[in-house]
């Protein structure tokens, strides 16, 4: 639909500027006889033309008619074609090859437009790639360190130290392997052309989902939940977006210092669920709170090394994955202290027919 | 200790090894085979109890190793598959096998699984013939169609019902939705993944659980369900 609409735009501009053009040169033979402008606005019509429309097809078309109105109106005989005369040939050469030229250039211009949007899509991947292989390579220590100690010192090493650096090689994999999810929920995203696909997908069970995984690791820690009793059913990509509800309750445990309540809502907001995580702790610094869902793509060329081993990537990838689902994510800092999460999805439109 | 023979094919001599060591520290008898073809070849040969399958193998698809045991074996298949494989998990559990276990994956969690599979494959067999199934403090009772949770009678449709004891039947094993929808609606359409999720969410409600809790039937997102085993006691 959008393609045709181009076209039609496209064709339109330039029959407009090239007939505009031709009465223009008509009027000025007439009324002043200065048939030498002529070649000189016909030049400008179709660079003119190259210039409002996209690529060369419309460029050199609009050349061509030039070229042709050229021949036709202005040079002699008049209003009759000539190609036997070799002046009118010449010209009509000279015409076209600065025509092709100007037609390139100006889509260079274009196209270089093009080519900076995309190098700063590299860069943003160069910049990720920096950081995931600075942030995959204190974990490797630790396991390349404890694994050879304990293959080249097994007999020196008491049971209890064997164990210590088993568990440290154990902590240092799984972060691992968290690291992996997000770097390929990451890429699951991104890569051109593939669309993340939503099935329908029912919150309770969702939720049911996130908590067995989040209690796995952190048995401990209580998480009130609130969501409706009602059957509501969202589309999405589960496993994306149990991701991000599950980074955003592993940020609040690694970084809401003093955390004493973790809270995960869900609420009907018309026909979006809002989704909300909040948390009792410290709170977010105010000049961080901006950037927090992109620090880990646009860290420009400041040493990583300063950045605690974090989640880092964890809510840059949140922000990519709801952006994928068309939705919203915020953070923000609460007035009674700590900090709330919270993102959007649509909701089914027909949700009230099924049964 | 008990003397069940486990056949592991894994490509990976490195995860091999490791397995091999769990198998054998907890009692079970071990085999294992680097390619599809040499575990189709031990499977004949060495006639295990339980096989462990890799579904990413160089030399076949695991699929075609599952259909070729599927032949003429209901042997518990347990499938270790990456985490993007979805599609792969589900399609290998309609194909029969009873379990999946995502890479990267802890030895304590494989060896649960490992046992509720031998468990689930020794209730098939006694079959028909158990007229009772004891799950915690939940009783089914198949003559009666009842179901009681911790002494109260817990009133079902009779779609909630017939879900219940499907799961009940298969205790341990994961059913994806599209063999429940198959066996209880014997069709499916567009709406039916959403009848039978509205279904589910009916029974939970009645059995009294919350997300995050949930004891009797465990949710398995996007896949299916699985009636836990845990505290499962033969009658």
């Amino acid at each position: 639909m959008k393609k045709y609409h181009n076209l039609f735009w496209n064709i339109i501009k330039s029959i407009g500027i090239l007939a505009g053009f031709f009465v223009l040169c008509l009027a000025i033979e007439r009324y002043f006889e200065a048939s030498t402008l002529v070649p000189a606005i016909m030049t400008l019509a179709v660079f003119l033309v190259s210039l409002v429309t996209d690529g060369f097809l419309y460029g050199i078309l609009a050349s061509l008619l030039s070229v042709l109105e050229l021949n036709f109106a202005f040079a002699f005989p008049y209003f009759a074609f000539n190609f036997s005369i070799p002046e009118n040939i010449i010209s009509a050469i000279i015409m076209l090859v600065i025509t092709i030229m100007t037609c390139t250039l100006t889509t260079q211009l274009k196209n270089q437009e093009n080519i900076r949007v995309e190098s700063a899509k590299e860069k943003m991947r160069g910049n990720l790639l920096r950081a995931v292989s600075h942030d995959l390579r204190t974990p490797l220590t630790t396991i390349c360190g404890s694994s050879s100690t304990i293959v080249e010192h097994y007999d020196q090493l008491t049971k209890a130290q064997v164990i210590q650096l088993a568990n440290g090689i154990r902590d240092d994999a799984e972060w691992l392997v968290r690291m992996v999810e997000n770097i390929l929920s990451i890429t699951r995203i991104d890569s051109d052309g593939v669309q993340i696909t939503k099935t329908s997908t029912v919150l309770e069970e969702l939720i049911d989902s996130v908590l067995m995984k989040f209690w796995k690791r952190y048995p401990d820690q209580k998480i009130e939940v609130d969501i409706p009793d009602e059957f509501i059913s969202i589309p999405m990509d589960a496993v994306l977006i149990e991701q991000v509800i599950i980074n955003i309750l592993e940020n609040a445990m690694q970084h809401a210092a003093g955390m004493t309540k973790l809270e995960l809502s869900v609420f009907r907001e018309g026909q979006k669920a809002v989704f909300e995580i909040r948390d009792n702790g410290c709170g977010i610094e105010k000049d961080r709170l901006q950037n927090i869902f992109k620090d880990y793509f646009e860290m420009k060329d400041a040493p990583v090394d300063h950045q605690k081993k974090s989640m880092g990537i964890g809510l840059a990838v949140c922000a990519s994955i709801i952006r994928a689902h068309n939705g919203t994510i915020t953070a923000s800092n609460r007035k009674e202290g700590g900090c709330c999460f919270r993102f959007t999805l649509d909701l089914e439109r027909n949700e009230d027919e099924q049964l | 200790m008990n003397s069940y023979k486990v056949l592991l094919v894994e490509d990976e001599l490195n995860i091999c090894n490791f397995i091999k060591m769990v198998f054998e520290t907890n009692g079970y008898r071990f085999t294992a085979a680097q390619t599809g073809k040499g575990g189709l070849d031990k499977f004949q040969t060495e006639k295990p109890d339980l096989v462990v399958l890799d579904l990413g193998l160089p030399d076949m698809d695991g699929v075609d190793i599952i259909k070729e045991i599927r032949k003429n074996s209901d042997v518990p298949i347990i499938v270790l598959s990456a985490r993007t494989d979805e599609a792969d998990k589900v399609e290998a559990l309609d194909l029969g096998v009873n379990d999946y276990v995502t890479k990267p994956f802890g030895t304590g969690e494989l060896l649960a699984r490992v046992r509720a599979a031998i468990r689930n494959s020794r209730f098939q067999n006694a079959g028909s013939s158990r007229s009772n199934l004891q799950l915690a403090d939940m009783t089914i009772d198949f003559d009666a169609r009842k179901v009681t949770i911790a002494g109260n009678v817990i009133r079902l449709t009779q779609t909630e019902y017939h879900i219940v004891e499907l799961l009940a039947v298969n205790t341990g094993k994961v059913l994806t939705y599209a063999e429940i929808i198959n066996k209880i609606w014997g069709y499916s359409d567009s709406g039916s993944v959403k009848k039978l999720q509205v279904n589910m969410a009916n029974i939970r409600k009645k059995f009294g659980e919350k997300p995050g809790e949930y004891r009797y039937i465990l949710n398995e997102l996007g896949v299916g369900y699985r009636m836990s085993d845990e505290g499962e006691s033969i009658v």
